[in-house]
């Protein structure tokens, strides 16, 4: 008896299985992965352009030989008044479906970005497909024709993007984002989003694209732009800085570069006389990276001078992107939630809804303490005798 | 449990009356009955018993002189020893008792007592008086002795058939340890193990089943170690069994196992003494089968599979990380092609974006989905094995160059069959190997994982987990828990599941085998050099 | 008369519980509406679980042998005892059908959009059929192998995931208004502490030797789980700050962030099922507490009939019971926190207070008798 209802059962779930084949399955050959999505603005201003680009497997190059004929991607567009609307009209012009779970990037034109990116921003955080460790990017221009850039280091755009991005750290002057981290800044009551901006460089046939500063946004809609030293500001409260050089006048003639070794920062909320305060504590640690001028930089006065120089240079950067974020009154850095975890009722009865009008006058002071630990394989500059 | 009852009526196919009356052929009124005095009559019995097959040698002689008693020799031709029939029992009884009988007076008053204590030099005498014993032993190799006017017979030891030598197995080679193997002979491999524990509390004890084979079964076991009533159980089983052909320990295995539906198996084999030796010695059970060298030990625990004897010989940290990756080629050999093909169909954001690419060019153009991919190529190489394994060697090694070419090379190129399935299903075929004893159990949970994983994806693969789990959980093998010491939890056996620890750290038997005598060994056991000031082995001076 | 043969021991209880308690409620975190204070929330809700657990075990130290419908009976008289074990019954037999719409739910939004619910459903209460079918002994027997299998799976991820986490986005602590928190706690009390009310289907299967240590074992492991929960809480509220409040499924999108050296990345569907596990192992709990109680009741030699109606029952009204995922979250935040106080609390505080008070009546008789 057992044994057959056990048959009976096997049967029964043996057809439950077959019946499914065809339910989620997807095969490979049948997806087209998507490596870019840029969104534009459409001609017609209740719609969004989106452009997508796909991989085109056979013709990426594999270490087995095979592939490299023809392009490795392909970009397609269509239209929608939303992102998933557009998405499903994709497949109007590609034969496959689009799978967006391996997207790496997510690019905006600074149309769309001025306008506010919330409507077309959920898609990509409610569907589960898109991954919320895409790269959050400002396109100067339209957003379709970087995707359209052929780059040459790396056959397929988006991942060109995603490397170019996670490079950045190198020089330290450009805050990028993920959206996540986009949409946590999003959700929360005082502080901004920030994210890339990229651009293309170049013209006709030599077109190549570059990061070109951070893209300050208020809300979900761009107000500002950060250049490379405000960014660096930025990213030094933010305390996010990895590398990069600091430059620093010689006594002399020329200047003197100090690598960047680490660094961290400490953000103080204090209300002083009844007024808010902010002391950003900044240690850093360095070392003497190149040098023009000939002096010997080694001697103690010389090397503390040094120190003090790097620390000013520091507190320059921050007081830059500190001035800056106060008159495009974005919170960028996240004084308001510093607020929050340590005046948590003074911050729900009076800063949470009127932060706009307490952060352009809020003082804030930087305290870097900045240190030069080596200096490299040689002591004493080369100077010829 | 399966109903028998239903099977009832095809017993009217086979013959009317049930299996347990079919005792003999012929000659069963006969058979039962005892020896007469006159040899005649008796060889006539014998011979309607036994038959008139040409191997049976029915040697009729007197006994020395002219005017002494006939005897006659009944032994099966190429069972015996011919050299000891012919110098200790036709030697004596011919030749030599002319002089030695006439000065002690055996004859006439000669009695079967007499022939047997003073005549015959061979060791391993019995007194029989019925046909039944005396064709048995006959057709063991024994000889049978009949002497006119007596009503006993001797049955004289002289089983000596060509055997194969003691030679390294085949199936569980080890580079450390011995290199015996056990052969077809129930005695060979009775004296293997008594060689390996020479305790008195080794006990043998022997059975025959079979009507028509009469095979000999042995189950040996050590008195104080083993659970009294698994031997019970074992003794119980194996009463049990009423058949007519017991020619492998594979019969055996099917008789008694506890969960006859299950693919897995509930009782082990091995080919090798000394792993069978500390099976024994853990407080298992063997059964040893006359007529093949694999050997049957239970309880079986699902761990077994993933220990070899080596783990014991060698030091302990490899052979960790070796039972690690056992654990981690069995998880391969099943669940291998149903990820695959459950990742590059359902689940394609778990892939890392350059191997999807990689993927994703591999399956560009490829007319197949990945599951039907997976079922061909699973098939594939199961033919190949099975052709391989069948095959004589030299024409394996062709096959194997025309598997390796055919699947391996032509169907990548042609476009039929993606190059990474072949590389997910090479790598799922060596890994089943690793682990022999569930070989079989993995080529069926193998497909069951690809056809899940092609049609649910993970989740698929997830129930078909659980529910082998379920089943696993179920199994029992002679009353152990088949999962035992993983589920029930028995952590003191842990010593010997994924970490060998030292054998000095060993100090119980497994508790799962019923823990009849826990301690095996003393506690403090490490091995420790000599402490300062303690006398020591080739001081330095 | 006795449906149940298989026995089990104290460490089995101590492994089922944790398995029970992870059960859905990892995939839909305890504790829910507290943003960065679920961790505390969580904390409160295993202090008020904690008593809840501890009538539980009591009662069922009490009566040893003897489960909540045998217990119902002796405690509360043949007629009122069965009419609370019928309630008792729809409970574990609703919150069976709970847990399984939870699962068809999650991997229905998440990932396998186009199947049908009834097929993860039905997959699913099918293999918690079989299992149910095989006793109690088995269900704990599965229990030793997949709740380490689960265990290590949360480490694995919380490991992964502690570059992406910020210990400021913890603070300010206790940001709640106390009346929110309360909420908040209570609905971890009840979801999924309290649950552990259907062991009282399953103590009565606890060998002779381990019912005097039994309660030390089970809130042991309510104990275990719950610092698992307490960890995935504050990993949660550290990875994900202020967006975990809009997370339907708040652990899934964090493991979504795990990226190891761009291999290991979006691992929730891997990690996803493990978690599955558990939401089995509470399935098999609930429909064998439902299966052998109803059997009990009914008075039948053997739970094995029951099984296959019990289970197609449970299906269906899991399928039919919400229309939409929407109503199934409104009511594990708002009604089931109300819903499950009777069976959670109200019956085994009064079985209790009866059972001491019936027990101190026979010992002053017995003392009377002596004298």
């Amino acid at each position: 008896m057992e044994h057959r209802r056990k048959l009976f059962i096997t049967l029964v779930l043996a057809i439950t299985l077959l019946g499914s084949s065809c339910w989620d399955r997807r095969e490979l050959d049948d997806l087209a992965i998507a490596t870019a999505v840029g969104i534009d603005q459409a001609e017609d201003p209740n719609k969004l352009l989106m452009t997508v680009e796909i991989i085109l497997p056979q013709n990426v190059s594999t270490p087995g030989g095979g592939g490299g004929q023809g392009p490795a991607s392909l970009n397609i567009q269509s239209q929608g008044t939303t992102p998933f609307e557009a998405a499903k009209r994709l497949t109007f012009e590609s034969d496959k479906r689009i799978y967006f779970a391996h997207n790496p990037v997510l690019i905006f034109s600074e149309e769309m970005a001025k306008k506010g990116i919330l409507p077309a921003f959920d898609f990509f955080i409610r569907d589960p497909e898109p991954r919320r460790t895409a790269w959050m990017l400002v396109a100067e221009g339209k957003a379709q024709d970087l995707i359209n850039v052929q780059t040459i280091l790396d056959p397929i755009t988006g991942l060109y993007i995603e490397q170019l991005i996670e490079s950045t750290g190198a020089a330290s002057q450009i805050a990028t984002l993920m959206v996540q981290g986009f949409l946590e800044r999003l959700m929360s009551p005082t502080t901004a989003p920030y994210c890339s901006i990229i651009r293309i460089k170049g013209k006709e046939n030599n077109k190549s694209m570059e990061l070109s500063g951070t893209a300050i946004f208020k809300k979900d809609k761009m107000v500002g732009k950060f250049d490379y030293k405000e960014g660096r500001g930025l990213l030094w409260v933010l305390g996010e800085v990895e590398s990069g050089i600091i430059t620093v006048p010689c006594e002399k003639e020329g200047n003197i570069g100090l690598e960047i070794i680490r660094a961290d920062a400490k953000i103080t909320p204090a209300i002083i006389d009844n007024t808010l305060k902010v002391i950003i504590n900044i240690t850093e640690e360095g070392n003497l990276g190149e040098q023009e001028c000939p002096i010997d930089l080694t001697a103690p006065e010389a090397w503390q001078s040094l120190e003090r120089k790097q620390a000013e240079a520091i507190r320059q950067e921050v007081l830059a992107a500190v001035k800056k974020a106060q008159e495009l009154n974005a919170d960028v850095f996240g004084f308001g939630e510093a607020f929050h975890r340590k005046y948590k009722a003074l911050w729900k009865e009076q800063l949470k809804n009127n932060w706009d009008e307490f952060f352009p006058d809020l003082e804030v002071e930087v305290l870097v303490e900045a240190k030069l630990r080596r200096t490299g394989t040689t002591t004493k500059p080369a100077v010829p005798e | 449990m399966f109903n028998l009852k239903k099977l009832k009526f095809l017993q009217f196919l086979i013959s009317q009356k049930p299996l347990k009356g079919q005792q003999s052929d012929k000659g069963q009124g006969d058979k039962r009955h005892g020896l007469t005095a006159n040899l005649k009559r008796n060889i006539t019995i014998l011979k309607d018993n036994l038959g008139t097959s040409g191997d049976i040698v029915y040697h009729e002689f007197t006994m020395g002189t002219e005017g002494r008693p006939d005897a006659s020799l009944i032994y099966v031709d190429g069972l015996v020893n011919k050299t000891v029939i012919n110098e200790f029992i036709i030697n004596p009884l011919m030749l030599e008792s002319r002089s030695v009988s006439e000065k002690c007076g055996i004859f006439p008053n000669y009695n079967i007592d007499v022939i047997k204590n003073t005549l015959i030099s061979v060791g391993g005498i019995e007194k029989v008086s019925t046909f039944e014993e005396l064709t048995d032993s006959c057709l063991s190799g024994d000889t049978v002795l009949l002497i006119n006017g007596l009503t006993e017979g001797l049955v004289i030891s002289t089983r000596g058939w060509q055997t194969r030598g003691v030679t390294e197995p085949d199936t569980e080679a080890v580079v450390r340890g011995p290199r015996e193997g056990f052969t077809e002979t129930l005695r060979t491999n009775t004296a293997l193990i008594r060689r390996r524990i020479k305790s008195t509390n080794l006990t043998i004890e022997t059975f025959t089943i079979g009507q028509q084979t009469k095979t000999d079964v042995a189950v040996v076991y050590i008195k104080g170690i083993v659970n009294p009533g698994l031997v019970k159980e074992i003794k119980k089983r194996l009463k049990s069994i009423n058949t007519d052909a017991i020619l492998e320990s594979g019969y055996i295995e099917q008789y008694i196992e506890d969960a006859p539906f299950s693919p897995f198996s509930t009782i082990g084999n091995s080919e090798r003494p000394d792993s069978v030796a500390a099976k024994i010695l853990e407080g298992r059970a063997a059964i040893i089968v006359d007529g093949t060298p694999m050997v049957l030990t239970v309880p079986l625990l699902f761990i077994e599979s993933f220990q070899s004897a080596e783990d014991y010989y060698s030091r302990p940290y490899y052979v960790s990380i070796v039972r690690i990756l056992r654990f981690v080629s069995f998880f391969i050999s099943i669940f291998g092609p149903g990820v695959y093909v459950a990742l590059v169909s359902f689940h394609q954001e778990l892939i890392p974006t350059p191997l999807l690419i990689t993927f994703a060019a591999a399956r560009a153009g490829t007319p197949f989905p990945a599951v039907v991919e997976a079922i061909i190529m699973g098939i594939a190489f199961e033919i190949l094995r099975e052709a391989g394994i069948r095959l004589p060697r030299p024409v394996g090694t062709a096959i194997s160059i025309v598997g390796a070419l055919v699947i391996g090379e032509a169907v990548v190129s042609a476009g039929l069959i993606s190059a990474s399935m072949v590389i997910v299903v090479a790598l799922t075929a060596i890994a089943s190997f690793v682990v022999p004893p569930q070989a079989d159990v993995g080529g069926i949970a193998r497909v069951s994982m690809v056809f899940l994983g092609g049609t649910l994806g993970a989740f698929g693969l997830m129930i078909g987990f659980l529910g082998g789990l379920i089943h696993l959980c179920t199994l029992r093998s002679f009353g152990t828990p088949y999962m035992s010491p993983l589920a029930p939890l028995k952590p003191l056996d842990w010593k010997d599941v994924v970490i060998r620890f030292p054998l000095w750290t060993m100090i119980t038997r497994p508790s799962s085998m019923g823990w009849n005598n826990p301690q095996r060994q003393e506690i403090a056991m490490m091995p420790a050099p000599p402490q300062d000031g303690e006398e020591s082995g080739p001081a330095q001076k | 008369m006795e449906l149940e043969r298989g026995k089990i021991n104290n460490l089995h209880l101590t492994f089922l519980i944790i398995g029970f308690t992870f059960g859905s409620s990892v995939i839909i975190s305890p504790g829910k509406g507290a943003g960065q204070d679920t961790w505390l929330a969580i904390l409160a809700g295993l202090a008020e679980g904690l008593i809840f657990a501890w009538i539980f075990f009591t009662l069922a130290v009490k009566f040893p042998g003897k489960n909540i419908i045998q217990i119902n009976e002796v405690v509360f008289g043949v007629f009122t005892g069965k009419v609370i074990s019928l309630l008792y019954l729809w409970y574990f037999f609703h919150l069976g059908s709970l847990v399984l719409r939870n699962f068809g739910d999650f991997f229905t939004s998440l990932i396998y959009f186009q199947t049908p619910l009834v097929v993860i459903i039905g997959l699913t209460a099918i293999l918690a059929a079989s299992a149910v079918r095989n006793g109690i002994e088995v269900i704990a027997r599965c229990s030793l192998v997949l709740v380490p299998i689960t265990i290590f799976a949360f480490i694995f991820d919380t490991v992964f995931l502690l570059p992406e986490t910020e210990i400021t986005r913890l603070l300010p602590i206790l940001e709640l208004p106390p009346k929110d928190f309360l909420k908040s706690s209570h609905s971890a009390a009840t979801f999924p502490f309290g649950e552990t009310v259907a062991f009282l289907m399953i103590t009565s299967s606890l060998n002779k030797n381990s019912i005097s240590s039994m309660k030390k074992f089970a809130l042991g492991g309510i104990i275990i789980a719950a610092i698992f929960f307490i960890m995935a809480a504050i990993r949660n509220a550290a990875v994900l700050g202020g967006t975990a409040e809009i997370s339907l499924y708040p652990s899934y999108v964090a493991i979504q962030l795990i990226e190891v050296a761009e291999i290991l990345s979006r691992l929730e569907v891997a990690v996803s099922f493990p978690i599955f596990i558990m939401g089995f192992l509470k399935i098999s709990v609930l429909y064998y507490s439902a299966v052998v109680g109803s059997a009990q009741i009914l008075g039948l030699r053997s739970y094995l009939p029951l099984v296959l109606p019990i289970g197609t029952i449970m299906v269906v009204l899991s399928i039919t019971q919400f229309a939409t995922a929407v109503e199934n979250i409104i009511w594990a935040t708002d009604i089931y926190p109300f819903y499950s106080l009777p069976f959670q609390l109200i019956f085994p505080l009064l079985a209790l207070i009866a059972a001491i008070f019936k027990q101190s009546k026979a010992g002053a008789k017995k003392a009377g008798e002596a004298q």
